[in-house]
């Protein structure tokens, strides 16, 4: 395996196929069970995002090394209409039950680290780290 | 991959694989709607040991099948929810109000009997 | 010949006779140097405080030597010890006292976090004064006064590596002692009946051990199919809203496999940083104590414990 790896999404097929990678990826760094879920999971949650919101987009995997601690990234990159209001849209939408919501906020928690970038018309990328503990 | 869907007295029992599409997952939602009504069951088991990932799509899902069962007369139990999986929908803020629970099968049959007892023969 | 050991011992009982005779064989003293030792044993036994004193102030002169240096009684020992140890060393007879000896003070230096490094220093400079001595003893023979102080420190190298053995042995312990300890504390499920888990946490509850916890909570539940958890948290000093939180999702997640969790041992302290903190713990049953959460889970499980009847 590489260390970089391409997962076109633009079937929901594909959203298994990433979260799958994402897993053989986390494990090939070192993360232990638990962490390798959650990953998985979040890597669910911004694959998906892609297919509701775009006609298609890509994720990037890779391993990632920073002050001698391992890990993982994981960047979402569609050409959709993009998020007007990112703030609003990473508010926790489900504590109050709504069946629609962006399961970003959820990825968010569920990663160390977070970036988000959006541009109405143009396409949103998402960047998500996580370090071996 | 189509969901199989056994069915054993007025149980029926949805075994889910790991590899499991949104699609799949729609279907088996209107799969099982369909079958509670023509076998009149009782019951609805959803197998999920084999499920690596339960991300918001699955749980909203889940909660939909489970409300659908309600409808037609049926109590769903989602079983076989593994701890790692437990963790993440937690941490994730999802939620799986409204769907019993159970450790794996053979307490998902106990739950329905339990509830099945107290609502007495139909 | 003696056998070759992996483990190294950390009980003075564990040197056999045989493994001393090895040790004084790689070191190879022979009668020659017994010899030698007799002729200068008066040297050194004359001169005792003044080898004494090198050592410690060697010591003295380093920080990293203050665990030792630092604490007078310590000390008074630490030089009683040296004292004896240096009349042992010429005294000619290394059996089982003689190591009993270099072992007792191999764990003292070591439970005083002396490091090997720093021994080794100072043992030099004990040598280095026990050498000058014997050396002006042979004023015109400079090599019999070599051959002689060479003899005695075949002695000295035997002691180093029974002092130094039995510093790693005392450190092996600790980390053992250490690695026990917290591997209780990790994880202390108790089975107690069909279906229930007792799960008693004690000592300080952070958010590196909150997660492991969750861990062994969930896949105890699921061993031993359990549907109820009592988790008495009554040896938990104070909770934080990391922590809170953290047992929150919990007992969430328990739930998700189907297992009721009931908290106990909430204290008076606990309670009122929570409420500080505006956690809800509303959704999780919390009761007084053990025996409290014991009951709960029995009557959740349909257990009913009957009194036996009294004999009239």
């Amino acid at each position: 395996m590489t260390e970089q790896m391409r997962v076109a999404v633009s079937r929901d097929a594909d959203i298994v196929t990433a979260r799958q990678l994402g897993r053989e990826l986390a494990t090939k760094a070192g993360f232990s069970g638990s962490d390798l879920t959650l990953i998985a999971t979040a890597i669910s949650e911004v694959a998906r995002n892609i297919i509701s919101y775009a006609d298609n987009g890509e994720i990037l995997l890779g391993l990632a090394a920073r002050d001698g601690r391992r890990g993982v990234f994981v960047v979402a990159q569609d050409d959709g209409p993009g998020i007007p209001d990112i703030d609003q849209a990473m508010l926790d939408g489900f504590s109050t039950g709504k069946s629609l919501g962006l399961g970003l906020p959820g990825a968010r928690r569920l990663m160390d680290e977070f970036e988000i970038e959006s541009e109405v018309g143009r396409g949103t990328t998402i960047t998500m780290r996580k370090w071996c503990r | 991959m189509p969901v199989p869907i056994l069915k054993q007295g007025e149980v029926l029992i949805a075994s889910i694989q790991a590899a499991l599409t949104d699609h799949d997952l729609l279907q088996l939602k209107d799969e099982l709607a369909d079958k509670i009504g023509r076998f009149r069951s009782r019951g609805v088991i959803i197998d999920v040991t084999a499920l690596d990932v339960m991300d918001s799509f699955a749980t909203r899902t889940l909660r939909g099948i489970a409300a659908t069962a309600r409808l037609r007369g049926a109590q769903a139990v989602v079983v076989g929810i593994q701890p790692d999986v437990a963790i993440a929908i937690v941490q994730l803020g999802l939620t799986l109000q409204g769907v019993a629970t159970a450790l794996d099968l053979e307490e998902g049959f106990e739950m329905l009997r339990r509830s099945m007892v107290k609502d007495g023969p139909q | 010949m003696s056998k070759s050991r992996s483990a190294l011992p950390f009980r003075m009982t564990e040197f056999a006779p045989s493994d001393i005779e090895r040790r004084l064989e790689f070191v190879n003293l022979g009668s020659k140097d017994r010899a030698r030792i007799a002729e200068i044993k008066a040297d050194v036994l004359d001169h005792l405080d003044e080898h004494v004193a090198a050592f410690f102030d060697h010591l003295t002169k380093f920080e990293e030597a203050r665990g030792l240096t630092g604490r007078p009684e310590l000390m008074e020992e630490a030089r009683r010890l040296k004292r004896e140890h240096l009349v042992a060393m010429v005294a000619g007879d290394y059996g089982r006292e003689y190591i009993d000896q270099r072992f007792r003070l191999g764990q003292m230096y070591s439970r005083a976090a002396l490091e090997v490094s720093i021994f080794m220093g100072a043992f030099h400079d004990l040598m280095t004064s026990i050498g000058r001595r014997i050396m002006g003893h042979y004023p015109t023979d400079a090599i019999a006064g070599f051959e002689h102080f060479t003899s005695l420190k075949k002695v000295a190298f035997f002691d180093i590596a029974i002092i130094v053995d039995a510093m790693m042995a005392d450190r092996e312990q600790t980390i053992r002692q250490q690695q026990d300890a917290i591997r209780e504390l990790s994880t202390p499920t108790l089975q107690v009946r069909d279906r229930l888990l007792i799960l008693p946490i004690i000592g300080l509850l952070d958010t590196q051990r909150a997660k492991q916890l969750t861990d062994s909570l969930l896949h105890a539940v699921r061993a031993h199919r359990a549907r109820v958890v009592v988790m008495d948290i009554t040896g938990v000093a104070t909770v934080d809203s990391k922590v809170a939180n953290h047992l929150i999702q919990t007992v969430e997640a328990a739930a998700l496999m189907g297992a009721a969790v009931i908290v106990t041992g909430v204290s008076a302290e606990v309670a009122q940083s929570l409420v500080t903190l505006g956690i809800d713990l509303g959704r999780i049953t919390t009761l007084g104590d053990l025996q409290g959460g014991l009951e709960e889970a029995e009557r959740i499980l349909g257990y009913v414990v009957t009194q036996a009847a009294e004999v009239a």
